[in-house]
């Protein structure tokens, strides 16, 4: 079982001009199969937190184990094959490669894992009918609604198999039908497939759905509500 | 895939794309015109210096050319004539008596090399009567005809069918002078070479040189010659020919047009250098300017490249992806360069450009004023690859810098 814990997680930005402190001694842990919203006002580290946990960005200090691997001790180079083949994003600009296909776009990542083309064109096509999207295919990002664009972006998050998929305000730009939409796709994957989702938020849409609520002030942890199965759909 | 998105990227931003293909194809046409030009320019000056007044070989007494002096005759030249009209590859001969002498005309004299010819020989090895401006060549017609350059001609104030006299030493050491007519006015397009020599034939020359009692220097009377010029065939055997040559004439000094004019080949040195100069700003001037584009390329992706890396893009790939694009960008630009270049050449190089807007300029150097370009098939090549591993080499700093970014902070830009 993967479980992402964090162990007295400080961050602080601009250590030697302003310091800004972003995050202050956060303990968390995350089962496999969470759905998770971790919720706050801005400035409060949502964002960093999610940074840190997914590896994108190192803690100034504490500790950060993913699956029982330290990811502190990681190089750079280790730390994107660890994302790589552990985790997914999903971006709040959905982020998608422009010049890519909506297929494409899901293929890259298997690509950078090296698997061999009718596998990943296979599963490409079959996240995409997943997320209602077989019509879209051969569309680029812009030619896509924004609901489809992230719909396209859980898609190539779920591309390469990962534990974890990290979502940074996934719904920050998106209509109602299209939150909806997204939030049924999400909870579905984590129910079926045992997808953690993480989501970094202020949707309530996203807040009510989710199983474990993680409230950030000031860079703490100021409350951790977990509504009945222990976080889990 | 990845090629697919190289590919792809470059044209998200067409007219940047189009300029930095631009850039490099008009740098490939530049210097390959350059090239052409530098060629057509030594080739122009090595040409007239061959065919108008060295040849590719000569033949000389040992000691002739440092003291250009008439005794230094060629013993038995009939037989040396021979020999050399037998050597395989010969394409003219043209055997001639020398002297140095003062022509002088009422308004004044001038020193000049006087050159005793045979009008046929001559005209087969340089063409002479073909650079005939006025009146005609030598013939047997005239008694003592002449051919003097339309510059000395203007200098010496004197036309067609004026007479001057030629005052030389005979090669018993005695003043002789002799009156000439001008038959013809002569001009090679090397105005240094046509202010300083005329043409007489061998027979008249010969008649004033010898020595009364000729058989003193055990030369039959005109048999008197001091340099044998030949041309051979094709001029990539004039290295060979000499060499045989000289093993035949073992007390004879033969030498090429390269030795006998060794500006010839340090001015081919510095055409070379030169050239090399400007490909060298050329190349320059395009690695900035592509450094700028690709690094613009880059820096307006920061946020996408961010989170390629995010989704797990390693940076030896997104360094091979920026430089691929640069690689494609050349890749385009090449051909494009290379048809163009291909194409002044072949133009130039048919029809020649005329430089004599600049005065006669060229001519007073010893080149024709239209120079026609020329490359060597290879140069199309070298000059591509050199510009193409230019743009490539400049797409590293970008490319370096993409690799550098972080991928949360890269993801923040907007």
């Amino acid at each position: 079982m993967k479980v992402i814990t964090t162990t007295g997680v400080t961050k602080v930005y601009n250590p030697d001009k302003i310091p800004v402190q972003a995050l202050s001694g956060v303990d968390l842990r995350i089962e496999q199969g969470e759905f998770t919203a971790i919720v706050g006002p801005s400035g409060s580290g949502k964002t960093t937190l999610l940074n840190i946990i997914g590896g994108l960005d190192r803690p100034t200090s504490g500790d950060v184990d993913i699956g029982g691997e330290d990811i502190d001790a990681m190089s750079d180079n280790k730390l994107i094959d660890f994302r790589k083949n552990h985790i997914g994003f999903v971006f709040q600009a959905y982020n998608l490669i422009p010049v890519l296909t909506a297929r494409e776009n899901v293929e890259f990542v298997m690509l950078l894992q090296n698997r061999p083309k009718k596998e990943r064109r296979e599963r490409a096509e079959e996240l995409l009918r997943a997320v209602g999207l077989e019509d879209k295919m051969d569309k680029r990002p812009a030619e896509l609604s924004g609901g489809q664009q992230q719909r396209v972006a859980i898609a190539r998050a779920l591309a390469p198999k990962p534990n974890f998929i990290l979502a940074d305000e996934p719904t920050a730009n998106l209509d109602s039908v299209s939150t909806a939409n997204l939030l049924d796709i999400m909870a579905r994957l984590n129910r079926e497939e045992d997808i953690t989702f993480v989501f970094s938020t202020h949707d309530q849409r996203v807040i009510d759905r989710a199983r474990r609520v993680i409230t950030l002030v000031d860079g703490k942890v100021a409350s951790d509500e977990v509504r009945g199965g222990g976080g889990k759909m | 895939m990845i090629p697919i998105m190289a590919w792809r990227n470059i044209w998200r931003n067409t007219t940047r794309s189009l300029v930095v293909i631009g850039a490099v194809a008009i740098g490939i046409w530049a210097a390959i015109s350059l090239s052409g030009f530098a060629a057509g320019m030594m080739k122009s000056y090595i040409n007239n210096s061959v065919q108008h007044i060295i040849s590719h070989i000569q033949v000389h007494h040992p000691g002739f050319l440092e003291e250009y002096d008439v005794e230094y005759a060629l013993r038995d030249a009939p037989a040396v004539e021979q020999l050399i009209r037998s050597e395989p590859g010969v394409k003219a001969v043209s055997v001639r008596s020398l002297s140095s002498a003062m022509i002088s005309s009422a308004k004044g004299a001038r020193g000049v090399r006087v050159k005793g010819i045979v009008p046929g020989d001559e005209a087969r090895v340089n063409a002479l009567d073909e650079k005939i401006r006025e009146g005609e060549y030598l013939s047997d017609e005239m008694k003592n005809p002449l051919l003097i350059s339309t510059d000395l001609a203007e200098k010496l104030n004197v036309k067609l069918r004026s007479k001057v006299v030629l005052t030389f030493q005979d090669m018993e050491g005695e003043i002789t002078a002799a009156a000439f007519r001008i038959a013809g006015l002569f001009d090679t397009g090397n105005n240094p070479f046509d202010e300083a020599h005329v043409f007489v034939r061998r027979d008249d020359l010969n008649r004033l040189l010898e020595p009364a009692n000729s058989s003193s220097y055990d030369i039959p009377p005109g048999a008197l010659a001091h340099e044998i010029a030949l041309m051979a065939g094709d001029v990539r055997q004039v290295d060979a020919i000499a060499e045989s040559l000289q093993k035949k004439l073992p007390g004879l000094d033969v030498q090429t047009y390269r030795q006998l004019s060794p500006d010839l080949e340090l001015y081919e040195g510095q055409m070379t250098t030169v050239s090399i100069i400007y490909l060298a700003i050329i190349m320059l001037a395009l690695v900035f300017g592509i450094i700028n584009t690709m690094l613009m390329a880059v820096l307006e992706r920061i946020k996408e490249l961010g989170m390629l890396m995010a989704i797990g893009m390693n940076k030896p790939r997104v360094f091979r992806m920026i430089m691929l694009e640069a690689v494609l960008l050349g890749a385009v630009a090449m051909p494009a360069g290379m048809l163009l270049g291909y194409l002044t050449i072949a133009y130039i190089g048919a029809n020649g450009i005329d430089l004599s807007m600049y005065g006669d300029t060229m001519e007073e150097f010893g080149m024709s004023n239209i120079i026609y370009f020329e490359i060597e098939p290879v140069v199309y090549w070298q000059v591509a690859i050199g510009v193409f591993l230019t743009a490539v080499l400049a797409s590293v700093y970008p490319a370096w810098k993409a690799i550098k970014l972080r991928p949360v902070e890269a993801l923040h830009k907007i």
